[in-house]
């Protein structure tokens, strides 16, 4: 009796306990992100994987590392890559539906040219699902420019293919990537062939003050439909 | 009793001043519900309508407004339309004997807590109604929990308000307040801890609120009682909810917590500010502990706070007559 009392005076007091936690809680700051606002920053993006896109080449970043082997092809469960081989060993066509891809990496996995890696995009939109098919050789020519403008504007002096060889792929420096605002998972706002299809990504970092222009600048994309 | 044309005036200004006071409320708590869960779980609320989200209740209500009154089929149809009107309307009059200032009570009652708790009971009522008439069994399950819930949280709720009666002497919400003073040590919660703290318990149980909101568990019964009510139907429910929340809060006040008296000046302000920080008090306990079981649910009722109120009711009632 007497220790079933003393019991219910300690889940009593527990209750308070608990009253104290959510009270420190309710006055304690937010520590979500208001998203149209504010973004995640980049960096944190690296860790997230989004559909594939293919790399950098060593050489010239525009020119892709693919040999046209249809290894990944074969690997994908969804069927969602067409990949045609050229006169040489490099790609011609390069066609990726993401409306059937599953996300799963067999294709990054499996490829021996290390030519494919998973993309940081987070914002991507699509009305339909053309829009879904893309063509990447277009999206990585894009992206090495927009590469090579940013590493021209970051360094004026220096030579910008030897910063692009120095570090081919999507992991560069998060200085740089902080100072442009233009991290080169992102891709381009103009499409390149008519095929690709890609919603610009919001390149603008956290935005502390609530602004409605970045809301409307998020996902323009005139060239389809 | 003599019913001349002013009474009659006053009541129906009071009675529409009140309809305003729950629809009011109902939006304030329903914004302050939704920010407070979203401040305890460290995210940002209601944000987008309107400045920090404030008219995002407004939105909710006119959408509520506007939908369809789904009725499913085989609903005892008389009892299914008259269980949300049951639940709304006998709130009014439990407003009536409430004195918001010293001037201010819409009805002068004398047994004012009486009627009160009489009144009360129509709550009950309703929730049953709307759960046997539903044709559901989730709502029958609802029903039945809220029925053997608010009555037995009753008892202690009413033993826990006779131990402040037994001090002041009247069943006059008026005469409760007057005897107690303007500052908190000369409030009736100074001299009857343990009856506060009693009927802070049984409010929750009463107003089916969580941790003791098993009429409506979501987790178990889909919504409880109101299951298959839509629109205006469950509007009503909401609303009623929300007022019976604040009535609670309103005759915590007056019994405990001094009504309309306060440092500076006395008004209905007083009474208003009290009645909120209890229900600030009943949001923040919904979002800190988990739902209890049935049975935990009785036990507390049996076990703990009826022979507690029972108790203290024993020693108010020795003490008053050692001591006067």
């Amino acid at each position: 009796m007497l220790k079933e009392i003393w019991d219910n005076l300690k889940g009593l007091y527990s209750l308070g306990v608990g009253m104290a936690i959510t009270g420190r809680y309710l006055l304690s700051p937010v520590e979500t992100i208001h998203y149209p606002r504010q973004v995640v920053a980049d960096e944190i993006m690296e860790s997230f994987r989004g559909p594939i896109q293919l790399t950098f080449g060593p050489k010239d970043p525009a020119q892709s590392r693919c040999i046209s082997c249809q290894m990944c092809v074969k690997a994908c469960p969804g069927h969602c890559l067409t990949v045609t081989k050229g006169e040489t060993k490099s790609p011609v066509v390069w066609l990726y539906d993401f409306s059937y891809c599953c996300l799963c990496g067999a294709c990054v996995e499996t490829c021996p040219a290390s030519a494919l890696e998973f993309s940081h995009k987070v914002y991507l939109v699509a009305k339909s699902r053309a829009e879904l098919s893309m063509d990447l050789l277009a999206d990585l020519k894009s992206r090495a420019l927009k590469k090579a403008e940013s590493v021209k504007s970051e360094l004026p002096g220096s030579a910008p293919t030897t910063q692009n060889l120095a570090a081919p792929g999507p992991k560069d420096s998060p200085v740089k990537a902080e100072a442009t605002k233009t991290p080169l998972a992102n891709s381009d706002p103009e499409p390149k062939a008519p095929t690709e299809a890609r919603p610009p990504k919001k390149a603008a970092k956290a935005d502390p003050l609530p602004s409605d222009a970045t809301i409307e600048s998020r996902p323009k994309n005139g060239s389809d439909q | 009793m003599f019913l001349s044309l002013a009474i009659v005036a006053q009541i129906i200004v009071a009675v529409l001043l009140i309809i305003a006071l729950m629809v009011g409320n109902a939006v304030v708590m329903v914004y302050m519900e939704r920010k407070v869960a979203g401040f305890i779980q460290r995210r940002p609320g209601p944000y987008e309508v309107g400045p920090y989200g404030t008219l995002q209740a407004i939105c909710d209500s006119m959408k509520l407004l506007a939908k369809q009154l789904y009725r499913p089929g085989n609903v005892d149809l008389i009892l299914y339309y008259l269980a949300p009107i049951l639940a709304f309307f006998p709130v009014l009059l439990l407003y009536l004997p409430i004195p918001f200032g010293p001037y201010l009570t819409a009805l002068p009652v004398g047994d004012g807590v009486i009627l009160i708790l009489a009144f009360a009971g129509l709550g009950v009522l309703s929730n049953l109604l709307a759960g046997w008439s539903s044709n559901n069994k989730y709502s029958l399950l609802g029903a039945a929990r809220a029925v053997s819930q608010t009555v037995a949280y009753e008892i202690p709720m009413i033993l826990a308000l006779l131990a402040v009666v037994f001090l002041s002497g009247s069943t006059d919400l008026k005469v409760v307040t007057d005897q107690q003073g303007p500052w908190p040590w000369q409030w009736n919660i100074v001299l009857q801890p343990l009856a506060f703290f009693i009927y802070l318990v049984s409010l929750v149980g009463e107003t089916n609120r969580a941790p003791f909101d098993l009429p409506e568990a979501e987790s178990e019964l889909a919504a409880g009682f109101h299951t298959e009510y839509s629109g205006m139907g469950f509007a009503l429910f909401f609303l009623s909810e929300y007022a019976n929340m604040l009535l609670v809060s309103f005759v915590a006040a007056v019994f405990f917590l001094g009504g309309y008296k306060g440092p500076i000046a006395d008004g209905f302000w007083w009474i208003f500010i009290k009645a909120y920080a209890l229900m600030f008090f009943m949001v923040w306990i919904r979002w800190t502990f988990p739902r209890v079981r049935f049975d935990q649910l009785l036990n507390i009722n049996w076990k703990w706070l009826l022979p507690l109120g029972l108790f203290n009711l024993w020693l108010t009632a020795a003490v008053i007559k050692v001591a006067f």
